[in-house]
């Protein structure tokens, strides 16, 4: 690993914490903005620009701004002892946090790089990537033709999720 | 020659500075063509006492910003209240990375490319930045603790976001016609011609054209659009609290970000950097006649593209200024029904014409 990547990664780390721990809402959905934008420089430090610049696009310039846009709508700061932890649940949902963790990081840590384990590896190597074109191009014709099924079926979820969106705002205003 | 690291790394520095100082340098040019302008617009004399045409006014304008006191206001969030300005001069900065400004010069026998991140998800890297110009307008409303300034902020970041979606689906409908993320690529398209017109993005898509063009004046907060600003009834929104080289950065922010929609508008609908028709003639004379060889000649082509997208870009902020001065501003409701009853559906349909054009023209 490269050090712009070991300084993106400790940024991020900290603002995580910061994020679990801060006090008042907007600053929690700000750190966990800055999570996301510098996962997206890390992404796009490895050279996956497309996952960098979608991570930017749908994470940090969509969902966060519903977010604050909401906190800031209903004005939550009044409501800062609501965030207090209590000293039993944090510990219990700690513990399931860093077995969680434990168990991702040893999966990562045995399989990245790693080709000898049984894990198939995929058709699509670096090299490959390049000779088709590019990632994005690689990613387009993988959605719009093996599929695209699956593509058309969570976009008709997504209206539906529109639509119920819509009934419930509109009958609380009616 | 071989590619070394140092030659390298002092091209994308020399791009780098190349972008920055053009966006920055026009900034105070911009002012002052904006002050001027409207004063011209509006039969007034305009600021006239500092330099010649009072040209130096934006100059006695940044002294009097830098010796301003730093003031920050008592309830406000301190750390939001001084980030806010930096992001929003950071985004559209970083936006300008991937807009080419030419198509590749040859320095010292290398091939130059004009660009300074060549990406393969180019323009979208754009829409990303875009998107987060939001959080300035958001986070500098909120942190100043100011009834004005939460009002101003709500209704600049509904709107950016309002009409981010039918920008968003014109630049969809130029994707599917171009087939391709990379700016340079959809230059190239744009070179043919259509019988007199030359084959831009303009004229194959006009209404998606104008769908991005009247989006852009809502993202870059300009007026008939600046209910985040309007002076007139929310004194003046978000940056209400901000005083000095706060308030500066935040208004060259917006000069930066109309730059940038500028630029992305010129390489999407209007040719790009590419040369009108009868300059390429024109280049060949001028090498010809200084007796350049194959690199001197594709430098004199770099130069004379520049040229040609400045004055794209050029002609794009004139219309900026021309239009806040023409047009009143739109009350709230008007605004989004604009944007939500009139451009999202548009754009849709247009989105559906586009396609099945391509799908026609293409088979």
């Amino acid at each position: 690993m490269s050090l712009p990547i070991i300084i993106l990664c400790l940024i991020s780390a900290i603002l995580a914490v910061t994020m679990l721990f801060a006090k008042s809402p907007i600053t929690s959905a700000l750190c966990l903005l800055g999570v996301l934008i510098m996962t997206a420089g890390v992404y796009g430090l490895i050279g996956e620009h497309m996952i960098a610049t979608i991570q930017l696009v749908v994470y940090a310039g969509a969902i966060m701004v519903l977010f604050i846009f909401s906190i800031m709508l209903l004005n939550l700061s009044n409501s800062e002892n609501d965030f207090k932890q209590k000293p039993k649940i944090f510990i219990f949902g700690l513990a399931i946090g860093l077995s969680v963790f434990a168990f991702i990081a040893n999966s990562i840590l045995t399989h990245f790089q790693n080709h000898s384990s049984d894990r198939q590896l995929g058709i699509f190597t670096p090299q490959v990537v390049s000779d088709l074109g590019g990632n994005s191009k690689v990613l387009s014709h993988a959605l719009f033709s093996q599929f695209y099924v699956s593509f058309e079926v969570i976009s008709l979820a997504l209206l539906v999720a529109v639509v119920g969106a819509v009934v419930l705002a509109k009958r609380k205003i009616d | 020659m071989e590619s070394s690291l140092v030659f390298d790394l002092t091209m994308m520095m020399a791009k780098i500075l190349v972008i920055l100082a053009g966006t920055l340098g026009v900034v105070p040019i911009m002012v002052w063509f904006e002050r001027r302008g409207a004063a011209w617009m509006q039969r007034r004399v305009g600021p006239n006492r500092v330099g010649p045409f009072g040209l130096l006014q934006p100059l006695a304008d940044v002294i009097k910003f830098i010796f301003k006191e730093t003031f920050i206001p008592k309830e406000a969030n301190k750390f939001y209240y001084l980030m806010a300005p930096i992001i929003a001069l950071i985004a559209p900065l970083c936006a300008l990375a991937v807009i080419p400004f030419g198509s590749k010069a040859i320095i010292n026998g290398q091939e130059v490319i004009l660009q300074v991140a060549q990406m393969d998800t180019g323009v979208i890297f754009i829409l990303a930045f875009a998107g987060l110009e939001v959080y300035p307008v958001i986070l500098a409303g909120w942190a100043s603790r100011n009834k004005y300034s939460v009002l101003g902020a709500l209704r600049g970041s509904s709107q950016i976001v309002s009409y981010e979606i039918s920008m968003g689906i014109a630049l969809l409908s130029m994707l599917v016609v171009y087939g391709s993320f990379n700016p340079h690529d959809m230059v190239a398209w744009q070179q043919g011609s259509l019988g007199f017109l030359p084959r831009w993005g303009a004229f194959v898509n006009p209404i998606g054209a104008l769908i991005f063009w009247i989006s852009i004046f809502a993202e870059t907060n300009r007026l008939p659009f600046d209910l985040a600003e309007g002076e007139s009834e929310i004194v003046a929104g978000y940056h209400l609290e901000y005083g000095g080289m706060k308030f500066a950065a935040f208004f060259m922010a917006e000069y930066v970000a109309m730059i940038m929609a500028s630029g992305l508008l010129a390489t999407l609908f209007f040719g790009g950097y590419g040369l009108p028709p009868g300059m390429s003639e024109l280049v060949n004379i001028i090498s010809a006649h200084f007796g350049f060889g194959a690199a001197g000649m594709q430098n004199t082509k770099a130069a004379f593209e520049f040229i040609s997208f400045a004055t794209k870009i050029a002609v794009f902020m004139f219309l900026f200024v021309w239009i806040r001065w023409t047009l009143p501003r739109f009350r709230f409701d008007q605004l989004m029904d604009l944007g939500w009853k009139i451009l999202f559906p548009l754009s849709i349909i247009n989105l559906v014409v586009v396609t099945l054009g391509v799908y026609y023209f293409n088979s």
